[in-house]
């Protein structure tokens, strides 16, 4: 922008070397902001990541083979085992028909390309077009040319962005964050033009993002809310009322399109503020029609009857409609947004989620870096002209960073504005210290002197201060100077954290070898190709609802239970069988007719992300619906510890999930030196004895560890004397005593 | 010399006049080769009904039940014998793999033999329970033999076994009025399994001791069993449908006995139908009685024509079907189901959402359809259509096939203008749309009047 800020003084050509600067000022960002998300594809490969992007890439493979209407109507038999899932129904389709659209665009063109890579450089591609949406929605809060570059610039490369859009990182996030800018950009348009156009496109863009990401919601939230503060403000507009009816009543229909939103709406409470300001704005709109018919004194008695009537009225609706069940209360995610103990307490499986935990203060840092400090700077020269727009970005900024405090994942919503907001002060700092002219003395002493216009010129009353030797060439130096070495930190910082703390797959694990050369750990891939290979193609696995999508994805194997959490009970089942012994899983087990059951094990490597370190919140969730036969207490030993050595309580060493990470473990150490290395505990030299189930396969690192399910005894016996028949045990001899046991025919 | 084999079995299995289902490679053990001789009538209409008979001891080297994990023989027949252990190829061990790969026992004991160690733990496994030391006698004061056992009334006579509920099949009874003669018989109890079933149990008054220990009195807590608790022929069939046969006394499948002439006490004399119940004990042991086999599964939905469809729809009408066949001694017959019997579909998820019996449709000339229609019920998921027959005397029907059961499709439901109730709705959305239009046509003809100052101004 250095060079576009010079552009203004070159003449009549300066228009467009400006617009062709601009351009390609853009396309140099979006190359940038695509260009940092590839460290995974060049480090590993074009691969899916992590857990959700799995489900959505099978999605989308499904889309392809099958066309929208399958999809649309797609019953998914081979997850939630056997209740299977309606997964057309439940699903936002937005990203799958992106991809789908964007191949047989492809296609059409004769471009020969895979569908995994389409879903792989997705999130990759639609960051660029969020570059590009900052850009315009900061253009519209400034007149200042170089902000809405530079909120390109920090869109494009900021960690709180790339952290879901990696390349591979294929997630509803991956496109739902343009959605979000584009919409508001939109919003903005349309209230500052009182178009219906606008408001129609803004409503467009607001039904893709309803297809696309249940954090619509935010959208439905802070718009209303906006109007709200703007009508409280006493600055109610007629483009206000069509922009705000117009997006409303289009994008309301436009949600509920999508069959897993449907009357959602019109029934729930996340999406009543914007019904209950879509009526005020029509309160308002025909008290402001009324009040030009009428004498200031019958006005008062009359506003003051209707909005007390009205407010009351709308009050008494909600409570007594949502008493009497048509309207949803706020769900329980939503309640974790209040009050971030809520969730561990009353529904352990949100809050077993890592990414719905509160934000750690550093986790700002470490995302947003510089941007941190210079929003409330941005967010201030809001203050300064306080525009309708202007009010926007305060009120998105108050709750953007309330919501980002309280759930980590919710840091996605709050960075663009963050981006914005600290473009604003940036360019605020730049274009002040920058511009190479030197006022004249004497403009100097009378703008001092009047005081005319010092909001026109630069927003910080420090700039507006008349003191000449602010404009010698040190101090200029000086600022510009300092402010490019922050740009420069921030630059290296967001490549830093990108590649170090967001590039990796999860699904391949790396490590370093002692000579520094990088060792990769495919474990996981290993297992999910062992089960496609060598299990039928319907073998029901069980494992946590973690590995589900995975399993699904990679393995192609039906699961119980998967990421989408639909369905507590059915999970808390699973979590009954890893938690409870042999005699009471074996059951279940068999009356889902599961085959083989998966556990992640990182004993051997030290891997911390493994099942032994999730298992309290399968104990937990199993305990929320079978209170009387899975006590957590009773996996902690007397002094309250988690112990999986010797000490380990009973109910700890006979659960399933315990045997089956443990099983054969001894083995693989001389005696009395067997070792747990993330728990760092020493374990017994007897490893656990299994039954009703036998190892079936473990991967190289012993990261993952399948078992199979045996099948009931042929001659009839329970497994337990079988397998201690099969051990070399002689039956018991049958001599009881008490009365004799007859047999009745 | 396989393939010479093999010929020579082909042309002997084709004179055969019967064969079993599992196939015909029978294995005797008994103490010594030479011992076949006094079973010469019973084996003599073995190999008559198609069987290949080789005998060994247990001791021997060459003795191996299996070859490179294969199935070296398709049935077992053990004969009473005189050491205490089978030694390493015949442990408890490999008898039950022996079952698992769905091969045949037929167990004979005799109360001059104690049973070897295998044998009672391979039946302990089974839930079988033979007396005290593998040893005892059953004798009954009241059914014995007046002719042979007058003194020691070790021989039992007794009627031929009847089924114990009348919806049990028949196999065993010869005739009405057959009578059974069985010397020196070995008692044993059996555990509550359902996989096990008494053929022929003691008559009430009849108890078992250990002659060598209890000659001259049995202490109440010492009694092995008597009674009807006293079984003397059981069977066991696994849930492969491997059948395992214990026979209380070897004797009466001797030569001397198959034909015997018997009397009760003021009894007549008859003459014995061992060698009939012989037969029908080893044609069941064998497989050639009692087999089903389901011949196919057919479900479809009612009116149409694509069997067997992976997806159903919820609430929508299905018609099942499945073909059984039964093979008695020689042929596959259709199945008939016996009095106060059913076979059942349960087309369940977790639980069972109907259970259905099903009814013969049709019979052809070697099998039984059995079917029903019914409506599926209105929930989706992964269903099993399941017949579950398990029955005594009959090989194991366990018949599961997956469908998915699916929701409604976005374009499957009823129309709009089809429900009544949505009628106002509609007329709503006409009234808003005509409304509308007529707004703008009228909008759009009518001439504006001007307003007099403003017409100026603009001028």
């Amino acid at each position: 922008m250095a060079v576009a800020t010079q552009g203004a003084s070159s003449g009549i050509n300066g228009q467009n070397t400006r617009t062709l600067l601009r351009v390609s000022i853009l396309f140099l960002i979006a190359a940038a902001a695509v260009a940092s998300r590839l460290f995974s594809v060049i480090r590993f490969e074009s691969i899916i990541h992590e857990f959700d992007p799995w489900f959505n890439f099978r999605a989308t493979k499904y889309l392809v083979a099958n066309g929208f209407y399958k999809f649309w109507d797609w019953f998914d038999d081979r997850t939630w085992h056997p209740l299977g899932r309606v997964t057309g129904g439940t699903l936002y389709p937005g990203l799958m028909v992106t991809s789908g659209v964007i191949y047989h665009a492809l296609r059409a063109l004769t471009v020969p390309v895979d569908i995994r890579n389409i879903c792989v450089l997705l999130a990759p591609a639609f960051s660029g077009l969020t570059a590009y949406a900052a850009y315009l929605l900061t253009n519209e809060m400034t007149t200042s040319s170089s902000a809405g570059l530079l909120a390109a610039a920090f869109m494009g490369i900021t960690p709180g962005y790339i952290s879901r859009s990696v390349a591979g990182s294929y997630d509803n996030e991956a496109i739902a964050i343009f959605l979000l800018v584009f919409t508001f950009y939109l919003w903005i348009k349309a209230l500052k033009l009182g178009s219906m156009l606008w408001g129609a496109l803004c409503a467009l863009f607001y039904g893709y993002m309803v297809a696309s990401w249940g954090g619509y919601a935010f959208i439905t939230c802070i718009l209303p809310l906006h109007a709200f503060v703007l009508i409280g403000m006493g600055r109610f507009s007629n483009r206000l009322y069509v922009s705000y009816t117009t997006w409303y009543a289009l994008g309301t229909l436009a949600s509920m399109q999508i069959p897993f939103v449907g009357f959602l709406p019109v029934k729930t409470s996340e999406h009543m503020p914007a019904l209950g300001i879509f009526g005020f704005v029509q309160l308002v709109g025909f008290l402001q029609y009324v009040r030009s018919s009428m004498s200031a004194k019958q006005f008062k008695t009359f506003v003051i009857t209707v909005i007390v009537g009205a407010v009351g009225i709308g009050l008494a609706g909600l409570v007594g409609l949502t008493s009497l069940g048509y309207i949803a209360p706020w769900s329980g995610r939503f309640y974790s947004l209040w009050d971030t103990g809520y969730a561990k307490i009353h529904i352990p499986i949100i809050a077993s989620v890592s990414e719905h935990q509160p934000t750690a203060w550093p986790a700002f840092f470490f995302d947003l870096n510089m941007l941190i400090w210079l929003f409330p700077a941005g967010v201030y020269l809001c203050f300064q002209d306080l525009r309708d727009e202007h009010v926007f970005v305060v009120v998105y900024a108050l709750f953007g960073s309330y919501f980002a405090g309280v759930m980590v994942r919710l840091m996605l919503t709050l960075t663009p504005i963050v981006c914005v907001a600290a473009a604003m002060a940036a360019s605020q700092i730049l274009d002040t210290y920058l511009s190479a002219k030197k006022p004249n003395v004497e403009e100097v002493a009378d703008a001092g002197s009047t005081d005319a216009k010092p909001v026109k010129t630069s927003g910080l009353r420090v700039a507006s201060k008349p003191a000449v030797g602010i404009f010698t060439f040190v101090s200029k130096a000086l600022v510009v100077g300092g402010m490019a070495v922050y740009l420069l930190l921030f630059v290296s910082h967001c490549t830093w954290v990108t590649s170090n703390a967001y590039s990796s797959p999860s699904v391949v694990l790396a490590s370093r070898m002692p000579d520094g050369s990088q060792h990769i750990i495919d474990d996981y891939r290993e297992a999910y190709q062992w089960l496609r290979q060598n299990t039928k193609e319907d073998a029901k696995i069980m494992s946590w609802w973690d590995y589900g999508y995975q399993i699904g994805g990679m393995a192609d194997r039906p699961t119980l239970v998967d990421n989408n959490t639909w369905n507590n009970t059915h999970i808390a089942t699973v979590g009954k069988a890893m938690s409870s012994s042999e005699e009471v899983s074996y059951p279940i087990m068999r009356q889902h007719e599961v085959d083989y059951v998966l556990v992640v094990f990182g004993g051997l490597l030290g891997y911390s992300g493994d099942d032994i370190n999730k298992f309290l919140w399968m104990v937990r969730i199993a305990e929320g619906i079978w209170p009387e036969e899975v006590k957590e207490r009773n996996f902690f030993t007397s002094r309250g510890e988690y112990r999986v050595d010797a000490e380990a309580t009973d109910t700890m060493k006979n659960s399933l999930m315990y045997k089956m990470s443990y099983y054969n473990y001894h083995s693989l150490f001389p005696a009395g030196q067997t070792v747990d290395r993330v728990r760092g505990s020493r374990l017994p030299d007897q490893g656990p004895v299994l039954n009703t189930i036998e190892e079936a396969y473990t991967t190289e690192n012993w990261i993952i560890r399948i078992y199979k399910v045996k099948d009931l005894d042929n001659v009839g016996r329970d497994l337990f004397s079988a397998a201690s028949f099969d051990r070399g045990q002689k039956k018991k001899s049958s001599k009881k005593k008490g009365p004799r046991v007859l047999r009745v025919d | 010399m396989r393939s010479f084999l093999g010929v020579v079995t082909f042309l002997f299995a084709a004179v055969a006049s019967a064969v079993s289902t599992k196939g015909n490679r029978l294995l005797v053990l008994l103490d010594d080769v030479a011992e076949k001789d006094g079973y010469a009538k019973f084996l003599g209409d073995l190999t008559a009904r198609g069987y290949q008979i080789v005998y060994d001891t247990p001791r021997s080297e060459q003795l191996s039940l299996f070859e490179l994990g294969e199935r070296q023989y398709d049935h077992l027949l053990f004969l009473p014998t005189k050491v205490k252990g089978l030694g390493p190829k015949l442990t408890p061990n490999i008898l039950i793999d022996f079952v698992n790969a769905e091969g045949n026992i037929l167990v004979a004991q005799s109360s001059t033999h104690s049973a070897s160690t295998s044998i009672g733990n391979f039946l302990a496994e089974l839930d079988i329970t033979l007396p005290a030391g593998r040893t005892g006698l059953v004798v009954d004061h009241f059914n014995y033999d007046t002719i042979s056992a007058s003194e020691k009334h070790d021989v039992l006579v007794l009627d031929a076994p009847e089924p114990v509920r009348d919806s049990v099949k028949s196999f065993f009874s010869p005739s009405a009025d057959a009578v059974l003669a069985l010397p020196n018989t070995v008692g044993h109890t059996l555990g509550a399994g359902h996989l096990l079933t008494p053929i022929l149990r003691a008559p009430s008054t009849a108890y078992s001791y250990n002659p060598k220990e209890q000659f001259d009195a049995v202490d109440a807590d010492d009694l092995f069993a008597a009674g009807k608790q006293l079984s003397l022929v059981s069977v066991f069939q696994a849930r492969n449908s491997a059948r395992v046969t214990v026979l209380g006394s070897a004797e009466m499948i001797q030569d001397s006995w198959i034909e015997a002439k018997v009397s009760r006490p003021q009894g007549s004399k008859v003459t014995v139908a061992n060698r009939e119940f012989a037969k029908a004990l080893t044609g069941w042991t064998f497989q050639e009685l009692g087999v089903l086999r389901v011949n196919e599964v057919e479900h479809h939905l009612t009116g149409n024509n694509e069997t067997n469809p992976g997806i159903y729809r919820v609430k929508t009408d299905v018609t099942y079907g499945i073909s059984i066949s039964e093979y008695a001694w020689d042929s596959w017959k259709p199945y008939n189901l016996p009095e106060n019997d059913a076979i059942q579909l349960e087309f369940s998820m977790l639980s069972p959402f109907h259970r259905l019996d099903l009814s013969p449709v049709s019979v052809t000339r070697d099998a039984t359809v059995f079917g029903t229609s019914f409506t599926l019920p209105d929930q989706h998921g992964i269903f099993n259509f399941r017949v579950n027959y398990k029955r005594p005397f009959l090989s194991v029907v366990d018949e599961k096939h997956t469908v998915s059961v699916r929701h409604i499709a976005h374009d499957e439901w009823p129309r709009s203008f089809v429900i009544s109730g949505a009628w106002p709705w509609i007329s709503g959305i006409g009234a808003t749309v005509t409304g509308f239009l007529a707004f703008c046509a009228v909008w759009v003809y009518s001439k504006p009047t001007p307003k007099a100052g403003k017409a100026k101004k603009t001028q």
